[in-house]
């Protein structure tokens, strides 16, 4: 199978081991993904803040990209997720003139809930060697992957299960709770650090009350923003993990301590304790 | 009206005055404007407030989303623009989502933002407008966003570098630069598109304008 994959920008800085476990877990599975020729930014949420006509020109020329080489995508980031979907809505729409004769035709997948169709959920269990069993976890979905529906086609946007799914199928024990796709307060903690802290913090909260040893994230900000509040030690530290890191974990024998060292929140422990590294 | 707005000292109050018209000067203009460009019907908004209790930031905010709507319903378009809530906004779409007309809330505050970078007010917020107005000079100069470059070019910024430095906040913020250096999740030197020449080209020939 052959997938063109749009990393996004944050997986070639903050998210460099989200890049490397889905380059591992998708070689595992056998899944082609092939990198989109010369991809540019989606924008992110400064394009359409500021403009939206520049949120819809960011995105097509990428789309555009995929059509040639004939490819579904699959982008693992949430909010380029979003913002390719929304701008493919817009010009099928016919809302803005393109330059290039985008189609959009092609699905967009969101790398969770391509991995949480019944069949890719087979072979990943197929594939586990270790199960991740003792681990308790609650999915952390975040805004941008779930909301708005209409853009993004979630129909249980308030309770997704996609990564549920997926971590339930490598062995952990998912936790349900209420604050799945709370937003976590995205890059305005740059601006405002008191009102990004106090988003973060109240999820870091409610995860710990749902009695969660670690958390599954699938978008590099969430993962970034909920990590790195807990430099400072303070309380008992939950591990965010990307979920693509889970599965890799549970595709080998042995997990490998340096894979979760950029981690402010040292896993290492956790994953001792359950015994798979 | 200004002066008596500055003289209860509260920002987060927002009252219309007594000598203030109800509907706005220019009639329903400012409404059919926003309806018009997003496709948001502002008009079937019966106040039922679930847009502001479901919003994750509306205690931050000055003006709230319910009231953004009736705010844009009478037409007050100057106090919109100069709001906190415009720029407070994280477009997590949870009051679009769950209000039970289908008023596209999150899209009208979006939209205002829009208006107002276009416009010649001050943000209120004005270093959560610089870092939306930072990012995209990064994007437009390397095609893709390198969180190095960008917290560089941001932390650069005379005003923002003044903020920090006043609110005592630059320490902490250098050594989690540094942190994250260390842990390896900041990379100064990272690839580059080639292809937002193009897309600018074609942005600035359709629009006429750059941003």
């Amino acid at each position: 199978m052959k997938l063109s994959f749009y990393p996004g920008c944050s997986l070639e800085g903050m998210a460099v081991d989200y890049a490397r476990s889905i380059e591992a877990v998708f070689q595992a599975l056998d899944i082609d993904l092939v990198e989109i020729d010369d991809w540019s930014c989606c924008g992110a949420t400064a394009a359409h803040s500021l403009s939206e006509a520049m949120s819809v020109f960011l995105p097509a020329r990428n789309l555009y990209a995929a059509e040639q080489m004939g490819l579904d995508i699959v982008s693992p980031c949430a909010n380029c997720f979003n913002r390719l979907r929304y701008s493919q809505q817009m010009i099928q729409k016919k809302v803005l003139d393109i330059p290039w004769p985008v189609t959009g035709d092609l699905r967009v997948h969101d790398m969770t809930r391509f991995l949480a169709q019944p069949a890719m959920i087979k072979e990943i269990r197929n594939r586990v060697l270790k199960p991740l069993s003792g681990l308790n976890l609650v999915c952390y979905y975040g805004c941008q992957m779930v909301r708005p529906p209409r853009i993004t086609g979630y129909t249980d946007y308030e309770n997704p299960q996609t990564l549920d799914r997926i971590t339930a199928a490598v062995g952990a024990r998912v936790i349900d709770w209420s604050y799945k796709a709370t937003c976590c307060g995205a890059g305005i903690g740059i601006g405002r650090k008191e009102i990004g802290d106090s988003l973060t913090k109240r999820l870091l909260d409610k995860a710990r009350q749902a009695g969660a040893e670690a958390i599954a994230v699938s978008c590099p900000l969430c993962q970034s923003n909920l990590d790195m509040i807990q430099r400072d030690r303070r309380e008992r530290p939950i591990p965010v993990f990307y979920f693509t890191e889970l599965i890799r974990l549970s595709f080998s024998d042995r997990g490998n301590p340096k894979w979760f060292k950029m981690h402010f929140a040292d896993p290492v422990p956790l994953l001792n304790k359950i015994g798979a590294i | 009206m200004q002066s008596q707005v500055m003289k209860t000292g509260n920002h987060t109050e927002h009252r219309p005055m007594k000598t203030r018209k109800l509907i706005g000067d220019r009639g329903d203009y400012f409404l059919n404007r926003i309806q018009g460009e997003i496709k948001a019907n502002v008009s079937a908004c019966y106040q039922c407030e679930r847009c502001t209790n479901a919003c994750p930031v509306s205690h931050f905010m000055d003006i709230k989303p319910h009231q953004v709507i009736r705010y844009v319903q009478l037409g007050w378009r100057e106090d919109l623009l100069k709001s906190s809530t415009i720029w407070v906004c994280l477009s997590c779409e949870m009051c679009s989502t769950y209000c039970p007309n289908e008023v596209r809330v999150a899209e009208t505050i979006n939209h205002l933002r829009n208006i107002a970078f276009h416009s010649s007010v001050t943000p209120k917020e004005k270093q959560l407008a610089l870092f939306h107005q930072t990012f995209l000079e990064i994007l437009r100069k390397s095609g893709r966003v390198n969180e190095f470059r960008l917290m560089n070019a941001f932390y650069s910024k005379p005003d923002i570098l003044h903020e920090k430095i006043k609110s005592g906040n630059l320490k902490d913020e250098l050594l989690l630069g540094l942190a994250m250096l260390r842990k390896g999740r900041l990379k100064p030197f990272t690839a580059r598109s080639k292809a937002i020449k193009d897309i600018q080209k074609a942005y600035t020939q359709a629009r006429g304008e750059i941003v």
